[in-house]
């Protein structure tokens, strides 16, 4: 699960006011677990997930593991 | 699951199984497959078909007796397909070199063949193909036998002279002039491996076996007149066919019988139904034999004899392109793999299990119940997609839970005595129902989840027809049937919800159920029979209907029935009476009544496959020029969302002054929920005159939502509650994302299994709303 993303540069941490950076964070649904780069907020660890991604790539992975 | 009993129903499926014409063909020529490819003008294709299965098909094609015929379904609409003449045009249109086949080597055995004639020779030369080596003894000077008798304008002399030259030039032993008698038979079965009779006559009878034409399980085979019962042609190369299979298996020493059921004409399961077909005449031939054109018009009569009831009603069984075997057959794989991508789960959770299959089919299979068990199966076992029917279901538990479940008895003579006076005891039935109450709940309003969230204004109304119009006490329970649990094969939670249901019914003392939604209707016939019930429209029938005189423009309605009262005909005419006694008129539908077709909701289709469902939408509203007139909150839902103008049976019998009740557009998801709340503080407050416990739940903040966001909203089954509860948690503890080029703010919150994410802008005390989506996928965040 690759993220590409177009407008996420923009994007900060409104709590922290840190800048996000891409880092491995853990991803599970149902029995799958896996690592992915996404942008997070170094500071309060929240993590950033566009909406292409969120109805694309996610929701693909989230398809193919409910069939499994 | 029982996957033997469900094979079981997939091989009862006649879909596959073949046409009249083929199977009285003795050589089960591909009738459909041959008459498919002269009507598209290719006779070389429909050649190859009569070389692959008939023996001497440029002798068969010009004489057969054509048992294919009588029995063609055309018959019964304007005359059966010419398919004798048309064997005779290919044979004078497609006619091509036969391909040079290499001999296999002479192996298999020794052979002698008695008699030249046609049965003779279809068995000698398929022997010599099959490898044997074969020896033909012939009583005459000739090849042929009464095919000689033929030969006419048909079959020419030419013909049958290079065809029985061709016999010749493979190079089999061939006796002229040689006469078998029955000490010449036990000679030759001591000197062969195996040996066919296939003379005219016998001196004395021979036992034989008709599946594989042994006589007395010797070596000896018979076929050809000796065990025909006519003088058929076709049956007697069949029959040297037959016995050439039985003794190319006698001579491997393998079962003769094994696997043989359907060899020569045999009778087909098939059921076809050609009323709907127009009658059209056979196609007369100009000449002896039908020109290229003509052959292509005669095959085109041909209906493709193929049981597809169950496919052609079903938007779903279409879209798949699926027949109940074919199905079937995907659901038994699916429910065998381990490990590996179950690929059907999408098409099971596609059906709308309205039952119209079962209804179509001649043999009764229901794809519906076996789909439904399948979910059962699939939730069991862990394995249904949580996508698919989450939404329903939630939506259920909101039904159930104290923000909209109500149960109260009718208000008592005590209650309400301050209504008893004059004029109103007088006028009002809803109060001279209040004034003959017993305390003793007679019957029980269950108007379900799906009418309150569409006609919130209108369950007061009903109710207080009710108590003005039933002999005895009206009682309300609002909740959810269950119907989403069945759909989604949740038998744990489905029977949790009966089990609630049957409580509040013993409570009540055991009313009889009042419902107006008809998936509710066969919920409670499905899981509580003990229950005794009756439909709201049967009781507008029997005690008349609420309001007089409303009729404003009286036209003429095309009635959709719910798929829930498929069985229920007293419904359906009750449905009929009332349109009729508003002064409306009255046009079916191809499909009604216990035919009637779903409108793309059933099966929780609409959650699982949006597509699917659309497609269900747009085929029913495209089946009728007038409007649509449907009894089901769903039904109108989608069927407004389709475009269609569409009346609900509630929307005529308590019209709404705006006018607009056949294009009004039903509530959001949102909405609905809203709706059941507030008709549970309607009733609460302006029935029962209690102060609800709970006040609505209000918006902490104030949306503005463009129309495109709107649209994602729904399409996304998204709640209103997701947002507000996404952005209290933004604002209150500032966990969000913000663009400081644009302005916007992305916020997110997990609820339950899905997380919300929703992207906006701030001004002043407005949210506007830019976007919003949702995963079910958990990241962690540490």
């Amino acid at each position: 699960m690759k993220h590409e993303s177009t407008d996420q540069t923009a994007w900060r941490c409104d709590k922290c006011q840190q800048e996000l950076e891409l880092t491995k964070v853990k991803v599970k649904y149902m029995e799958g677990n896996f690592e992915v780069d996404l942008p997070k907020c170094p500071s309060c660890h929240q993590v950033f997930i566009d909406e292409a991604l969120a109805l694309g790539k996610m929701k693909e992975v989230e398809e193919g593991l409910e069939d499994k | 699951m029982n996957l033997d009993k469900l094979l079981a129903t997939g091989d009862r499926c006649i879909h596959k199984e073949p046409p009249t014409c083929t199977a009285n063909c003795p050589v089960h020529l591909e009738i459909i497959d041959f008459l498919a490819e002269i009507e598209q003008g290719n006779f070389q294709n429909a050649y190859k078909l009569m070389e692959k299965k008939m023996p001497f098909h440029k002798i068969l094609g010009r004489i057969c007796d054509h048992p294919c015929e009588a029995p063609c379904e055309r018959s019964k609409a304007g005359g059966s397909i010419r398919i004798s003449d048309l064997e005779k045009a290919v044979l004078e249109y497609g006619a091509y070199k036969p391909k040079k086949v290499w001999p296999l080597p002479k192996n298999k055995g020794t052979v002698a063949v008695i008699g030249g004639g046609l049965s003779g020779l279809t068995a000698a030369v398929d022997l010599d193909k099959k490898g044997c080596v074969v020896t033909i003894y012939e009583k005459t000077n000739r090849l042929g036998g009464r095919l000689w008798d033929f030969v006419g304008d048909s079959l020419t002399e030419e013909v049958l002279l290079q065809e029985l030259k061709a016999v010749a030039d493979k190079k089999m032993p061939i006796h002229f002039e040689t006469t078998v008698d029955k000490n010449k038979l036990s000679e030759l079965l001591a000197t062969y491996d195996a040996v066919y009779l296939g003379t005219a006559a016998w001196e004395e009878e021979i036992k034989w076996n008709p599946l594989t034409f042994q006589a007395n399980e010797s070596a000896l085979f018979v076929g050809g007149s000796l065990v025909n019962q006519s003088d058929s042609v076709i049956f007697s190369a069949s029959s040297g066919r037959r016995a050439a299979i039985s003794i190319e298996r006698f001579l491997s020493k393998v079962s003769l019988t094994d696997s043989r059921e359907r060899e020569g004409a045999f009778e087909t399961p098939l059921h076809f139904d050609i009323s709907g077909k127009e009658p059209l005449a056979p196609i007369l031939k100009s000449a002896a034999i039908y020109s290229q054109d003509e052959a292509m018009a005669e095959a085109k009569r041909c209906v493709k004899c193929q049981c597809r009831k169950c496919i052609e009603g079903c938007v779903h069984l279409r879209k798949f392109e699926m027949s109940p075997d074919a199905y079937i057959r995907q659901i038994n794989h699916s429910e065998r793999i381990i490990l590996g991508t179950h690929y059907a789960n999408k098409m099971i959770n596609s059906c709308a299990e309205c039952g119209l299959c079962k209804e179509e089919c001649f043999l009764n299979i229901s794809m519906s119940d076996v789909i439904h068990e399948t979910r059962e199966s699939m939730v069991e076992r862990g394995k249904m997609p949580a996508s698919a029917h989450d939404f329903a279901l939630k939506d259920m538990a909101f039904s159930n839970s104290s923000r909209f479940s109500l149960v109260r008895k009718q208000p008592s003579k005590e209650e309400s005595k301050d209504l008893f006076y004059y004029p109103l005891i007088s006028f009002s039935d809803y109060v001279k129902g209040l004034y003959k109450g017993t305390g003793k709940t007679a019957y029980l309003f269950y108007p379900g989840c799906q009418l309150p969230a569409s006609y919130p204004d209108d369950i007061k109304s009903i109710y207080e027809y009710l108590v003005g119009h039933v002999q005895g006490d009206v009682g309300i329970y609002l909740g959810c049937c269950g119907a989403p649990a069945d759909w989604g094969g949740q038998q744990a939670l489905m029977q949790e919800n009966i089990e609630a249901i049957k409580r509040v019914w013993e409570e009540m003392e055991r009313p009889t159920f009042i419902l107006a939604c008809s998936s509710c209707m066969r919920i409670f016939e499905k899981y509580l029979p003990e229950i005794k019930l009756e439909s709201l429209w049967d009781i507008y029938v029997r005690e008349g209907l609420p309001n007089k005189d409303h009729i404003k423009t009286p036209q003429t309605l095309s009635i959709h029935d719910a798929c829930g009262t498929r069985e229920n005909s007293d419904l359906h005419e009750s449905v009929r009476k009332i349109v009729a006694k508003l002064g409306y008129g009255i046009e079916e539908l191809e499909y009604t009544k216990e035919k009637t077709k779903c409108c793309g909701y059933g099966g929780l289709v609409y959650y699982a496959n949006r597509e699917q469902s659309n497609a269900f939408v747009s085929e029913r509203i495209g089946e009728s020029e007038n409007d649509l007139l449907v009894y089901c909150a769903m039904c109108k839902d989608l069927f407004v969302s389709g475009g269609k103008r569409t009346y609900h049976l509630l929307d005529l019998i308590y019209p709404k002054a705006d006018g607009e009740a056949a294009t009004r557009k039903m509530p959001t998801l949102s909405e609905r929920h809203d709706n059941r709340s507030r008709v549970k503080q309607i009733l609460l407050k302006e029935i029962w005159r209690e102060e609800p416990e709970e006040t609505m739940m209000e918006d902490q903040f104030k949306l503005i939502i463009p129309d495109d966001v709107k649209q994602k909203i729904e399409d996304r089954y998204i709640l209103s509650e997701d947002i507000q509860a996404v952005l209290k948690n933004a604002e209150e503890n500032n966990e969000r994302f913000c663009n400081p080029e644009t302005g916007e703010y992305l916020a997110r919150l997990r609820r339950d299994n899905v997380t919300f994410w929703v992207k906006y802008e701030k001004e002043e005390n407005d949210y506007i709303l830019k976007s919003v989506y949702s995963h079910r996928m958990e990241i962690v965040e540490e």
